[in-house]
């Protein structure tokens, strides 16, 4: 008896364990996008300013969001067949470990713990994030050292936690840290006066100052605690998905290089101005199948969202309600940091 | 000569009455003074702040400062955003009945008429089928949506429903293992029980989220808004598995042996002789318990749900209504005060009828 | 066969083998999955992270941490952070909740008002939107620098209450101690004799006076007996200070939860003979003293279950702490959680902490329970 029930026990293990070895060797996510005719991407559990946010119509927007429109376009030819997941910061790892997203595009600092024991790989970065430090203007402070003693709030969970740390340490500079889970807290905080500063992402402290009663309460200092090189995180081991990604990134910079826009794009495809403009929309065949896309890939993309310089233009930049000027984030012959990847 | 006295004067009157009930001695007298200084103070502030100086309409939004009252427009403006979430505009009708349908339920199921084990189920299995064909769509036209574009006040709905609907016979089955005559099955499952009702709510829903899809075959995982509402019927199950087992017991135990020895089988005394008894028995708790259910969809939240307290957040989280988070919070406080305390009066109004009942 | 299956017990046990086997299939089956998967996606697991340091400092925590202490101490901070909010909590509501029982019951019309108002909003209104809103109160008083002072030795603003606070040294603190327990077997020695009753305020004042005359003759001349809060730049330096979270979490659990333990105790309250409450009268004793001796002692039986439930409930709800910045154990793990990713190690720990502090308040409830009911009545 007892015997026949060790045997059970072990041919139960071995047919479930049988099941788990046959889920394993499953396909790609490239093919299972492709397969399901739909994108994953991360949305975000309430708003992040000018990144992912909710109009009054419950619709996602932000910068964050056309890049995943941009990707649902470049695969699968439709900016609509992307759904928006909302995930908190601290779910998305998870999440995508556990595949209820495909892709994170969620303004993520590549950090070496991250890379290496998650199980992640980064894409080239999509953007460039200083940290800065916002203070009150009352304060009179010119410099991070001029808050000394001061209570600094931050996003709980994230890079900038550590950043200021450091920052602090090196500095000598004595401060009390405050962390919070949610940006809407953290601001509503800092208006109330709960901190002498702020201490983040570039862009949340523009867009924080932008939204408070009175702007010019509030100024960004000019010292930069850190870069922090924001890719789109994708599991380890989708390296065609990667290509799919590292090459999109390029094709927006490249399309902003070279001038072509969500408005001309059908002129320039017409009449190519160089024979770069042509293998990127398509004009020479060939481009798109090496990445296992349609040859007019990069077109589609350029016609639903724009290039880089509109899709920042439209959702962070002068078109948008936070003005954030490109900084860093500008193509590297205006002085920023970004470049395409040579396209052949 | 002895005189019979007068009775005392029976004190009546308004005076009487007033001094009986605020001001029986001094401390009494004191403490009515000053609740009804800080009562006025409150009150005439808080009119202040929400009806006086309030502005309505979004036209009059550059009138929103600090010093002035409550600036409703932002209901106006946000307000379909907090009620519906990520629900797609033109199709917000949909969301609309379910919630009705869904609301419908929960009354006609308060009315005693429906209270047996057939009906009931029927009646509940009925309305929550309704809501989610309704909001998944995908025949006679209508567009699908899939759970993930679910939100708002509908989600917190849909959460609360089918939280009750998986977690009831849960239930059931775990209160009836535990008081089980078999060791092994009473013991696990008294376990299980007892580590569920020690955990925070939102660490099992966080692992439901985050650590099943890791720990399960892909063909069984479902998707992430039904497995947080399992582990969600899981821990209601478990809370009210202990009120279950309370009522279970309160049935004398003459009356289990009676149907025995009629030669009932197991489930026929379960169903027919135990459960209904411990049902009315509990109902008050059961209530409560729903009250506080109800309360906890808040939770989801943090797990990135756009339930309607996620969806309040957003509305304030996007640059032009930033400053306006008191009044997107009253507005949601009022929300889940006039579900819950209409459920709770509802409780307090089934305690007095059933003690009036058992004399 | 089919005889040995018809008997009672062969039946029993084959349904209790079946379950057991069912149990470790399903568990097994759940390792070998979660195995897998973490070995197809180069997760790294194990607890190894707990050694390495988390780069990050906390705003608030009993024990010292720095960014340079490991992830095993931060943790440490914040289930101690959890404990302190929490045992002060349940401290709170009950005294509270027991005023608030009182109210209800009480003859006064006003009083019945208050009470009956106060439980309906505080109960009907998620504790989180509580939290926030007592935080946003606490948040918009003025600067430090515009600080309320009395005195100016005691402040308040939106950093908090600052409070002068004694200075004490650890051999300060042992003598403390010595004294309180020499004092506490003196008082039971006195106890334990008949006809000494009124002695035991005499033996307090002399150990008090004894304490401070060791305290004052024993420190260093320059060092001052009491530290006082004093405006620094941004901050107070100083004292103590009871930050915002802090105090708005605890007053959001100890309002809310309040309003659950007065129900309860109304509850246990008008459980209580009446005849007994009409014998104390009779008696002769006050109000108070029918409440002291006979209600409350009465009523604190019949309620202790429900009592040990709202206390793990209450337990359970400091997690809400992490939507204002107050490091509580969850809201620490969750940080842990995205530094480090060791997602599923962290949540068997967030679990596990949880499990220890609420068995052991129930264990200890319990424990009272059997204690103080009464025997040879169910």
């Amino acid at each position: 008896m007892k015997r026949q029930i060790t045997n059970l026990i072990a041919a139960g293990t071995l047919a479930l364990s049988g099941a788990v070895a046959a889920q394993a060797q499953d396909q790609g996510v490239l093919d299972t996008i492709i397969e399901r005719d739909s994108l994953l991407c991360t949305g975000h559990n309430g708003s992040y300013l000018g990144f992912a946010e909710v109009d009054a119509q419950g619709a996602w927007q932000g910068f964050d969001i056309e890049f995943c429109k941009a990707l649902a376009t470049a695969i699968l030819g439709s900016p609509d067949k992307v759904q928006i997941i909302p995930v908190s910061w601290a779910q998305r790892f998870p999440a995508i470990q556990s595949g209820d997203i495909d892709v994170i595009i969620k303004v993520t600092g590549w950090t070496m713990t991250r890379d290496t024991e998650l199980g992640l790989q980064y894409s080239r970065p999509y953007f460039i994030g200083p940290f800065y430090v916002m203070s009150k203007t009352e304060l009179g402070a010119t410099g991070i050292a001029d808050l000394e003693g001061g209570v600094f709030c931050v996003n709980a969970g994230t890079t900038i936690e550590r950043v200021l740390t450091d920052y602090m340490e090196t500095k000598g500079i004595a401060y009390e840290p405050l962390a919070f889970e949610k940006g809407e807290e953290l601001r509503a905080a800092f208006y109330a006066g709960r901190c002498d500063a702020i201490a983040g992402f570039g862009p949340f402290l523009s867009a924080t100052r932008i939204n408070a009663e009175n702007p010019d309460d509030y100024e960004i200092l000019g010292d930069v605690l850190a870069l922090e090189p924001e890719g789109i995180v994708v599991r380890q081991g989708e390296d065609d998905f990667l290509d799919v990604i590292n090459w999109m990134v390029s094709a927006l910079l490249m399309a902003e290089e070279a001038g072509v826009t969500q408005a001309n794009v059908d002129e320039m495809k017409a009449n190519p101005p160089s024979a770069s403009v042509e293998r990127l929309l398509g004009v020479t065949p060939g481009v798109g199948e090496r990445l296992g896309l349609s040859d007019d890939w990069a077109y589609n993309v350029i016609k639903t969202v724009g290039n880089y310089g509109e899709i920042y233009d439209r959702t962070v930049g002068d078109g948008s309600r936070y003005k954030l000027p490109r900084g860093l984030n500008n193509l590297w012959n205006n002085g920023g940091l970004l470049y395409p990847l040579v396209m052949d | 000569m002895a005189h019979a006295l007068p009775p005392p004067a029976r004190q009546t009157g308004p005076l009487v009455w007033l001094r009986r009930h605020f001001f029986a001695t001094w401390y009494d007298a004191v403490f009515t003074l000053v609740f009804a200084v800080l009562i006025f103070w409150v009150l005439d502030n808080v009119i202040g702040w929400a009806f006086v100086d309030a502005i309505w309409r979004v036209e009059n939004r550059e009138m929103c400062t600090h010093d002035a009252g409550a600036c409703w427009a932002v209901i106006e403006s946000r307000g379909r955003l907090i009620l519906f979430g990520l629900y797609p505009y033109e199709e917000q009708w949909r969301s609309t009945i379910a919630c009705l349908v869904v609301i419908v339920t929960i009354i006609l199921s308060c009315l005693p008429v429906f209270w047996s084990l057939r009906r009931l189920p029927v009646l509940w299995i009925g309305g929550f089928a309704a809501f989610v064909l309704l909001m998944r769509g995908g025949f006679a036209g209508l567009e699908v949506v899939t759970s993930e574009q679910w939100g708002g006040l509908s989600l917190t709905i849909f959460i609360f429903a089918a939280v009750f609907v998986i977690g009831m016979p849960l239930a059931v089955l775990f209160a009836l293992a535990r008081r089980s005559s078999m060791p092994v099955i009473a013991k696990s499952f008294g376990l299980i029980i007892d580590i569920v009702r020690s955990l925070p709510l939102l660490t099992l829903l966080f692992a439901a989220a985050v650590v099943v899809p890791l720990l399960v075959p892909e063909a069984i995982q479902g998707n992430k808004l039904m497995r947080v509402v399992v582990a969600f019927a899981i821990f209601f199950a478990a809370y009210q598995a202990e009120i279950l087992r309370a009522g279970l017991q309160s049935t004398p135990q003459g009356q289990e042996e009676a149907a025995i020895a009629l030669g009932m089988p197991y489930w026929s005394v379960v169903a027919d002789v135990l459960l209904p008894q411990a049902f009315r028995n509990t109902l008050p708790s059961t209530i409560n318990q729903a009250v506080i259910t109800f309360k906890e969809t808040s939770i989801v939240t943090i797990i990135g749900f756009f339930e309607v307290m996620a969806s309040g957040n957003a509305a304030i989280g996007n640059g032009e209504w930033g400053n306006q988070y008191i009044e997107v919070y009253v507005f949601l406080a009022l929300i889940y005060f006039v579900f819950v305390f209409g459920l709770s009066r509802y409780g307090a109004w089934l305690e007095t009828r059933m003690r009036l009942g058992h004399g | 066969m089919q005889q040995l299956f018809a008997s009672h017990k062969f039946r029993r046990f084959a349904i209790q083998a079946g379950f057991v086997i069912v149990a470790i299939l399903i568990l097994v089956s759940l390792v070998l999955t979660g195995q897998r998967n973490i070995a197809d996606q180069g997760i790294a697991t194990g607890f190894g992270f707990l050694e390495r340091t988390t780069g990050w400092p906390m705003n608030f925590s009993v024990i010292e941490v720095t960014g340079r202490s490991t992830y095993a101490r931060v943790l440490w901070a914040g289930l101690l952070n959890t404990m302190l909010v929490g045992f002060m909590t349940l401290i709170f509501a009950t005294v509270l909740g027991l005023l608030l029982a009182l109210m209800r019951v009480s003859t006064n019309t006003v009083m019945k008002l208050v009470g009956a108002t106060y439980v309906e909003i505080f109960r009907n209104v998620p504790v989180i939107l509580q939290v926030f809103f007592w935080y946003a109160i606490l948040t918009h008083l003025p600067s430090p620098r515009a600080a309320y002072a009395m005195n100016d030795v005691i402040f308040l603003s939106n950093r908090g209450l600052m409070l002068p606070a004694p200075m004490l040294s650890a051999s300060d603190l042992w003598l403390l101690a010595a004294a309180l327990a020499a004092g506490t077997f003196n008082l039971w020695r006195a106890r334990a004799k008949p006809g000494t009753g009124r002695r035991w305020a005499l033996v307090l004042v002399s150990y008090a006076v004894l304490f401070a005359l060791l305290l004052v003759t024993g420190r260093a001349p320059d060092a001052p007996l009491v530290s006082v809060p004093e405006l620094k730049g941004l901050r107070y330096v100083g004292g103590i200070t009871l930050k915002p979270e802090f105090t708005a979490l605890l007053v959001g659990l100890v309002l809310f939860g309040a309003s659950y333990i007065g129900e309860i105790m109304r509850g246990g309250l008008l459980s209580v003979d009446r005849g007994k409450l009409e014998a104390g009268r009779a008696l002769g004793l006050s109000t108070f003293q029918i409440n002291r001796f006979i209600r409350v002692p009465l009523a604190f039986r019949a309620m202790l279950p429900a009592l040990s439930n709202q206390y793990i409930w209450l337990m359970k709800a400091t997690t809400v702490g992490i939507a204002i910045g107050y490091p509580d154990y969850f809201a620490v793990v969750s940080t842990s959680i995205n530094q480090s990713g060791q997602t599923m190690e962290l949540l068997a720990l967030l679990m596990g902490g949880f499990i220890v502090i609420n068995y052991s308040i129930g264990f200890v409830l319990n424990t009272v329970n059997e204690r103080i009911k009464l025997k040879g009545r169910s």
